[in-house]
């Protein structure tokens, strides 16, 4: 994982990544809200029927598809993102790289299954005249792997909180507060796995635990970790250029 | 402070107590990144075998040739142990990744390009997605709704038991990836030999070919050849890697030039 660029050019590049984060930002928030099936979440008790109804309403079917082609485009610009905090754990006082492995490793999944959903709520409203019972099937596969694919998630947090813990030098990377915000933020995605055993109630692909608190420890974690990310690049910018 | 300067510290001598000994691994042992991965390696293949094989019971696998009352008696049997099963799968399955992590080390310590660890890392941060969380949403899909139209719970059916068994290519580039750099190696961090038996496994996902195209007998997903022999040499690889990658971590020399090059 070493020199593979010249500092100087690798935390120029960084900057630009980091700054992309606020534009993206409005282009999720922008989707969300477009979606008509988040602003108020679809319920899992609705029938096959109902279902297509929602998905082919015309004030609805519009929406949907604009919302997951801009998701399309924007869901994996988390990618560069989380190569920008791999880069931070590859800076820690560290014997081994095995943590930055192991971090690089869970970088791609979650937006490729984020990517994958996007994909099945564009199936699903693609054919208006399609048989409802298969706009169902590709809106519960849609909703299912939206909310219940927090693996990679949760394991990147976790080996991010070990990551930090074992970054011992006088001044580490990122504080020990991260860490700690790191483990908290693993279990509060949990409950979401668990997602299609209810139709109802809290854990309901549209519950409290599965919607609310999943998605907005997502959100809370990308601005938390934006900003301390931005904080750790532009200390290493000041520190190489006070070395050069 | 550098890692020259970590290995300089002096430890403390371990205390008494269990958990002083705890603590004290996880303050000075100078392995721990690699034991903290070799450790969870182990967790996670013991929750994956008891998630497939004893709460969902989809392995070994329901048969490739029953019809639809059969399967949607399947589901509706197993569909308690597939939602709390893979659900469990769900929360952990990236854990996975600390085995990647290992195995990449273990290439990176190799006399070959580091290519191959780049390979390595990257078909197998991807293999989980088609190769295990497809599966798992595909039957976790039609458990959450057994009266669904029983041709779309027999299409989630064959989804999730040939998306298990299908998903082959990531395997069989990355055994080859892993042994090929085996046996390339001059710092002798594996034994050859089990860069042979990696490309055996390989063969093993050349074999699974069959399952995409046979219903019943021993080349279906289910068959004595696609799944018996198959699950056997895994079982076999992975109790090999999980031992040698073992071996491997109590050789380091952690202060050692090779093992710093490496950071």
């Amino acid at each position: 994982m070493t020199n593979l660029a010249k500092p100087a050019t690798h935390v120029n590049g960084e900057l630009i990544l980091l700054w992309a984060m606020p534009v993206i930002w409005i282009f999720w928030l922008g989707s969300f809200l477009a979606f008509p099936g988040f602003v108020t979440p679809m319920s899992p008790k609705l029938s096959a029927q109902e279902v297509a109804a929602f998905y082919f309403d015309p004030a609805n079917l519009p929406r949907i598809r604009y919302s997951m082609i801009v998701f399309n485009w924007f869901g994996v610009a988390l990618i560069p993102f989380l190569a920008m905090i791999a880069m931070q754990v590859q800076r820690m006082a560290h014997r081994t790289p095995i943590l930055t492995y192991c971090f690089i490793g869970c970088i791609a999944g979650g937006p490729t299954l984020f990517c994958i959903a996007d994909l099945f709520w564009l199936i699903a409203a693609f054919r208006p005249e399609r048989d409802p019972a298969l706009v169902q099937l590709f809106n519960d596969m849609a909703w299912v792997t939206f909310t219940s694919q927090v693996a990679f998630l949760i394991a990147q947090n976790v080996f991010l909180a070990v990551a930090i813990h074992l970054d011992r030098q006088p001044r580490p990377i990122f504080p020990t507060w991260v860490a700690h915000f790191n483990l908290a933020t693993a279990p509060a995605m949990a409950p979401a796995a668990f997602a299609a055993i209810h139709f109802d109630g809290p854990i309901a692909w549209d519950g409290a635990l599965s919607f609310g608190l999943k998605n907005g420890a997502i959100a809370l974690w990308i601005v938390v970790m934006t900003l301390v990310t931005g904080q750790a690049v532009y200390r290493q910018r000041h520190e190489q250029g006070a070395a050069a | 402070m550098t890692v020259a300067a970590l290995a300089q510290e002096t430890a403390p001598q371990p205390p008494a107590s269990s958990l002083g000994k705890l603590a004290w691994q996880w303050r000075h042992n100078p392995k721990l990144e690699l034991w903290l991965s070799w450790y969870t390696i182990l967790v996670f293949y013991n929750v994956f075998g008891i998630v497939f094989f004893g709460i969902t019971r989809t392995q070994p696998p329901p048969k490739a040739w029953w019809d639809l009352p059969k399967i949607v008696w399947w589901f509706h049997d197993k569909g308690w142990g597939l939602l709390v099963g893979f659900g469990i799968i769900f929360v952990m399955g990236a854990f996975a990744t600390a085995s990647t992590a290992l195995i990449t080390y273990s290439i990176r310590r190799m006399s070959v390009s580091p290519a191959f660890a780049w390979s390595y890392l990257i078909l197998y941060s991807l293999a989980a997605v088609p190769g295990m969380l497809l599966t798992c949403i595909a039957l976790v899909t039609g458990a959450m709704r057994p009266d669904r139209d029983p041709r779309l719970m027999g299409l989630l059916y064959d989804m999730g038991f040939l998306s298990f068994s299908g998903t082959m290519g990531i395997f069989l580039i990355g055994s080859v990836v892993w042994g090929v750099a085996i046996l390339l190696d001059e710092n002798a961090i594996l034994p050859k030999w089990f860069g042979y038996f990696n490309i055996c496994n390989a063969l093993t996902e050349v074999v699974v070919a069959t399952c995409c195209v046979l219903k019943s007998g021993p080349f279906a997903w289910d068959g004595v050849i696609a799944f018996y022999i198959n699950m056997v040499v895994f079982g076999i690889y992975t109790g090999l890697f999980i031992t040698y990658l073992r071996k491997m971590i109590e050789r380091e020399d952690m202060d050692s030039p090779q093992v710093r090059g490496i950071r």
